[in-house]
């Protein structure tokens, strides 16, 4: 009969193989960064380091056995292929001996992973330092609330800042579904479970130094679970006590010298092609940082990595005819509407919502939407005008006159904004530094 | 000892056999254990194009970063139905396939032990598919993941119709696997030869048979767990409702418990059919036949004793992760076990590389893969790195695709001759063996990259640069060479319908008792009931000659001829599941705006109409 040589099996075999051992290569403690920004094997947290030791425990004895079975295999397939005239098979029914052997080895090996697991479980999982950064982080369906207890009235939304070398302690709860807080190269999940507080703590390894890292969240929570992303900075301690000071204060107006808006305080170290897409600019980069001493720091002012800057392309039909924009109409505007049914702004009295993310310090922030658009006037005014079409099934209703609103299947007619009123919102969004 | 030549594939001319029973009537009032097993394998083979194309959509939505083949709603609908559709609809119908066709044949039996049941957890089974699959047309398709967890299933989050389909249908779904499992369970119990012995039960057998005590021991579990979001849903109850102070961990901790021990409703029928292929092939009895056999109830009894494996990230805290780590890795050892055995009973053998045995061997290597990923999960600190991670996504495609689906293939390709009386085309067969093989490996290796890069699952979009964009593109490629690998299947198999029958009883040289009777075998299976004394009648010298129900060229008598009483062909089962899905079905009409009046008159019409039909088929006799 027609057989196929056996030897054809060998390549395929070997591909598995050496992809096998170019796994293990990425096992090492210096990831390329720039390539692979979310790696889960960086050892810049005391936490994922006990996870990559684990897990390069795993890769070897898993290696081990996977070369081993399938060389044993292909060996016996070629070894004993059937030739013309061969003789009948000895029938042999088993050995009690060789399979006992082979129950134990694979005993003995587990043994080898067991017993640092278990050790790594309630070390990952002990009592936190008394002395640590507390952080409570809020699921929503789709963004993150980051609240720092120690520090009064900070609120922040997707955006983490951590100081380089504290340990900080998650508080994990979740307003709605289920979530799951991952910060890929920090460490592993941790859920967000309804009616539930869960816990993780770590602490950035000062050897690192600073950071600007991506978070997700990991557990389908529904229709813009994949939009659900946050930004992490570790930053020196120093910088952290400078921002957690700016951010329990309310926002002081900030104007751009010209107040048209068209230039965004946060897109320091970054510039804007023509059709709005960051681009990053690391010339820029030494130009732009206050003196010491100069100003508050109030945010990551280095260039952002391009992995922290989202792609997002902005939905088709939306269009914004920018015209310029006054805070003062827009803080006005934004008090008497329904704005402030879901934002709290610190320092506007009218505005103390809380179902959507606190607009407190929004303008110090790099992305909107959890992490889906930067934070440029453009996006911005976008986002008011159609959050529904930005972002799939959010509750931030559609607003711009004339708009589409996707779930509510129709159209904005009376109470939309213009795209004059919507100028004179990121106006005002934008003063709030 | 067997000292038979050995055959490479023995054709002969198509024997003289009595009419059978032709068109749409006969399939649907059909109790032969051999045609429900039939139109389990049609209806699955119908389900995996719908599960592969929703899979191939997916595929191309990740391709690249921020496509926008398909919305993120539609988007969460494919991923949710390819599950549910692979997991229910695909390879437990066609384990469910194999049950029906072989275990009668393979005990020596002339039917299973309630035909009609039989009948009726097919058509349940296939009612209760359509229904759920059918929303997708509708964007109505349930959209909360195949694993549903609450509270994103809850009223509150999801308040439109999309779950309602899944919660009722997979209510549907296992009321056809419990009735098949007692089924079952009981064929085996009570209807085997004379002689056959569970220790000389074929493996097949006793796999399928560890299966049904699983299906019947974790279906209520998820039974259960629906019920409460059913009731949660349609009437008001708290059981998931978050507001009411509920904990969401009831669903995991109730799903995971039906979840895990599902895995293994999945494989060891997988398993069961590698252990009949590779000996055949290899010319030698299965190594460890004691060991394989306890391996497989090992392995159903630890299933039950790991599910909260899925959940190491829900902070159970540090005991609960320990123990469960270690019970996980404790199903290594049987399972390491039954891969060694395996390459024992080809080791010494002479291996005819039939594609039956292709995909065989292909299951020994690529569940090899996939259980040493299922390792590194086991380790509860590290999977907290993998889960719900891509990792995990090409963890459970090694082992319910490279595992499962290469079993049932391999299976496919063994058994088509003894179903149809035709072979299918060995060179078409490799083909189609190859291109899986590279297709398989070049989708879902990648997957391990990706996720422990960072990429979690289910997201409908990601953004270029985050490193994971070669990966996607790889494994969507692969994804659209197994499609391709799909339709060189689907061409042999219309290839060989048009060919003629010349698979005589035992093409392969095979030893157990399905290949002493003609293929197709009659109606009624075995003209007289066999006298087993060995594990492998065929194989053994003596027993041999005896054991021969039909040679070559021989007319095949019919059931009259030899005064077999053969049960009567009748609607009534499909009538009831039809009823019965027809009540289910009509609770959606509670959540359609004014017809929730309908929807209460429509479902008690078809409870009536359901135990009226239902006292008709108990009071009418079998045969």
């Amino acid at each position: 009969m027609n057989v196929l040589s056996p030897m054809r099996r060998v390549p395929a075999s070997l591909l598995i193989g050496a992809l096998a051992l170019g796994l293990a290569a990425c096992g090492g403690d210096q990831p390329n960064i720039t390539d692979y920004p979310n790696t889960t094997f960086e050892h810049r947290t005391e936490f994922n380091a006990a996870l990559d030791f684990l897990w390069d425990r795993l890769l070897l004895w898993g290696t081990i056995v996977f070369v081993l079975v399938e060389a044993l295999l292909i060996y016996t397939i070629v070894k004993f292929r059937r030739r013309e005239g061969g003789p009948e098979p000895k029938q042999v029914h088993g050995n009690t001996a060789l399979e006992i052997t082979w129950t134990v080895i694979p005993a003995i090996i587990l043994v080898f992973i067991a017993i640092p697991t278990v050790r790594t479980v309630f070390q990952t999982q002990a009592t936190v330092r008394a002395d640590a950064l507390q952080v409570e982080a809020i699921g929503h369906q789709w963004w993150w609330e980051f609240r720092y207890p120690q520090y009064p009235g900070l609120v922040t939304a997707n955006e983490l800042y951590l100081p380089v070398g504290r340990t900080v302690n998650f508080a994990l709860v979740t307003k709605d579904v289920l979530h799951s807080f991952w910060i890929p190269r920090l460490g592993g999940k941790r859920d967000l479970i309804s009616n539930r507080t869960n816990y993780l703590w770590f602490t950035p390894d000062s050897a690192f130094g600073e950071a600007a890292l991506n978070g997700m969240c990991a557990e389908y929570c529904g229709d813009s679970h994949a939009n659900m992303k946050f930004r992490v900075f570790v930053v020196a301690k120093g910088d952290f006590d400078s921002w957690a000071q700016h951010q329990m204060a309310v926002a002081v107006p900030h104007r751009p010298a010209d107040s048209t808006a068209s230039a965004a305080p946060a897109t320091v170290g970054r510039a804007m092609t023509p059709s709005g897409a960051p681009v990053v600019l690391a010339s820029q980069a030494g130009a732009v940082p206050p003196a010491p001493g100069a100003a508050p720091y109030t945010g990551w002012n280095k260039p952002l990595p391009a992995f922290v800057v989202p792609q997002t392309p902005v939905p088709a039909g939306l269009a914004w005819s920018a015209p310029a924009g006054d805070a003062e109409r827009g803080k006005q505007l934004y008090s008497m509407s329904s704005c402030i049914g879901c934002h709290a702004v610190r320092g506007n009295p009218m505005s103390v919502g809380n179902i959507g993310p606190d607009l407190t310090h929004l303008a110090s922030r790099h992305t909107l939407a959890a992490g889906l658009y930067p934070n440029d006037t453009k996006h911005l005014a976008l986002w008011i005008k159609n959050a529904r079409a930005m972002k799939p099934g959010s509750i931030m209703p559609t607003l711009g006159l004339g708009e589409y609103d996707p779930i509510m299947k129709a159209k904005v007619t009376t109470g939309g904004l213009s795209d004059q009123q919507i100028a004179d919102l990121v106006a005002y969004m934008q003063s709030l530094k | 000892m067997a000292t038979i030549a050995m055959p490479g594939r023995v054709e002969a001319a198509a024997p003289a056999r009595p009419a059978e029973p032709t068109g749409v009537w006969s399939w649907i009032t059909t109790v032969d254990h051999k045609r429900i097993g039939t139109l389990y394998l049609f209806t699955a083979l119908f389900f995996f194009v719908v599960g592969g194309t929703e899979a191939l959509v997916i595929r191309l939505q990740l391709m690249k970063p921020n496509m926008g083949i398909v919305s993120a709603d539609m988007y969460n609908q494919l991923f949710t139905m390819h599950g549910t559709t692979m997991v229910f609809l695909v390879i437990m119908p066609l384990s469910a396939a194999f049950f029906n066709y072989l275990i009668p044949l393979q005990i020596g039996a002339r039917d299973v032990a309630f035909p009609r049941l039989n009948a009726f957890s097919y058509w349940v089974y296939a009612l209760g598919g359509v229904f759920i699959t059918a929303p997708i047309f509708l964007s109505l398709a349930p959209n909360g993941g195949w694993f549903g967890y609450a509270p994103l299933t809850t009223t509150a989050y999801s308040p439109t119709l999309n779950i309602d389909f899944w919660v009722i249908g997979l209510q549907i779904l296992g009321i056809s696997s419990l009735a098949a499992a007692f089924n079952f369970i009981t064929t085996i119990i009570n209807m085997r030869a004379p002689g056959m012995h569970l220790m000389r039960m074929p493996i097949f057998t006793w796999m399928s048979f560890v299966v049904q005590f699983l299906v019947i021991l974790a279906f209520p579990v998820i039974t259960v767990a629906l019920v409460f979001l059913l009731f949660d849903r349609f009437f008001g109850t708290n059981f998931y409702t978050i507001a009411a102070g509920a904990d969401p961990l009831l669903w995991q901790h109730l799903f995971w418990i039906f979840g895990h021990p599902e895995v293994y409703i999945l494989i060891l029928p997988a398993f069961g059919l590698v252990s009949e292929v590779l000996p055949t092939y290899s010319r030698k009895p299965l190594f460890g036949y004691p060991v394989m056999v306890y391996s497989g109830i090992l392995i159903g009894f630890l299933g039950f004793g790991v599910w909260a494996h899925h959940m190491f990230s829900v902070g159970m805290g540090p005991i609960a992760d320990s123990i469960f780590s270690l019970t996980t890795m404790l199903i290594a050892i049987p399972t390491g076990v039954k891969i060694l055995n395996w390459i024992s009973t080809m080791w010494g053998g002479q291996i005819r590389f039939t594609t039956a045995m292709l995909f065989g061997i292909a299951l020994v290597a690529l569940f090899t893969m996939g259980g040493i990923s299922g390792i590194m999960h086991s380790s509860a600190a590290a999977d907290l790195q993998q889960t719900d991670s891509y990792f995990v996504v090409a963890h459970f495609h090694y082992v319910l695709f490279g595992g499962a689906i290469f079993g049932i293939f391999a299976g496919v390709y063994h058994y088509f001759p003894k179903m149809t009386g035709r072979f299918l085309d060995e060179t078409l067969g490799k083909w189609h063996f190859w291109v899986f093989f590279v297709a398989m490996n070049l989708t879902f290796f990648p997957m391990h990259f990706s996720g422990l890069l960072g990429m979690p699952r289910r997201i409908y979009t990601y953004d270029a640069g985050q490193g994971w964009e070669l990966f996607n593109m790889m494994a969507s490629l692969g994804a659209f060479l197994q499609g391709a690998g799909m339709l060189i299947f689907f061409y042999n198999m219309w290839r060989s319908y048009r060919q003629p029958a010349t698979a005589p009883a035992d093409p392969w040289g095979a030893p157990t008792l399905e290949w002493t009777i003609p293929s197709p075998p009659p109606d009624y299976n075995f003209a007289k009931l066999p006298q087993v004394t060995s594990r492998y009648p065929l194989w053994d010298e003596k027993g041999r000659e005896a054991m021969i129900q039909h040679r070559a060229g021989d007319r095949i008598p019919s059931a009259e001829e030899l005064h077999i009483p053969m049960p009567k062909s009748t609607a009534k089962p499909f009538v009831v599941a039809l009823f019965m899905t027809c009540m289910l079905a009509s609770l959606i009409f509670l959540h359609v705006e004014g017809m929730a009046t309908v929807g209460i008159l429509a479902t008690i019409a078809f409870a009536l109409a359901m135990v009226g039909t239902l006292y008709s088929w108990l009071l009418s006799p079998l045969e």
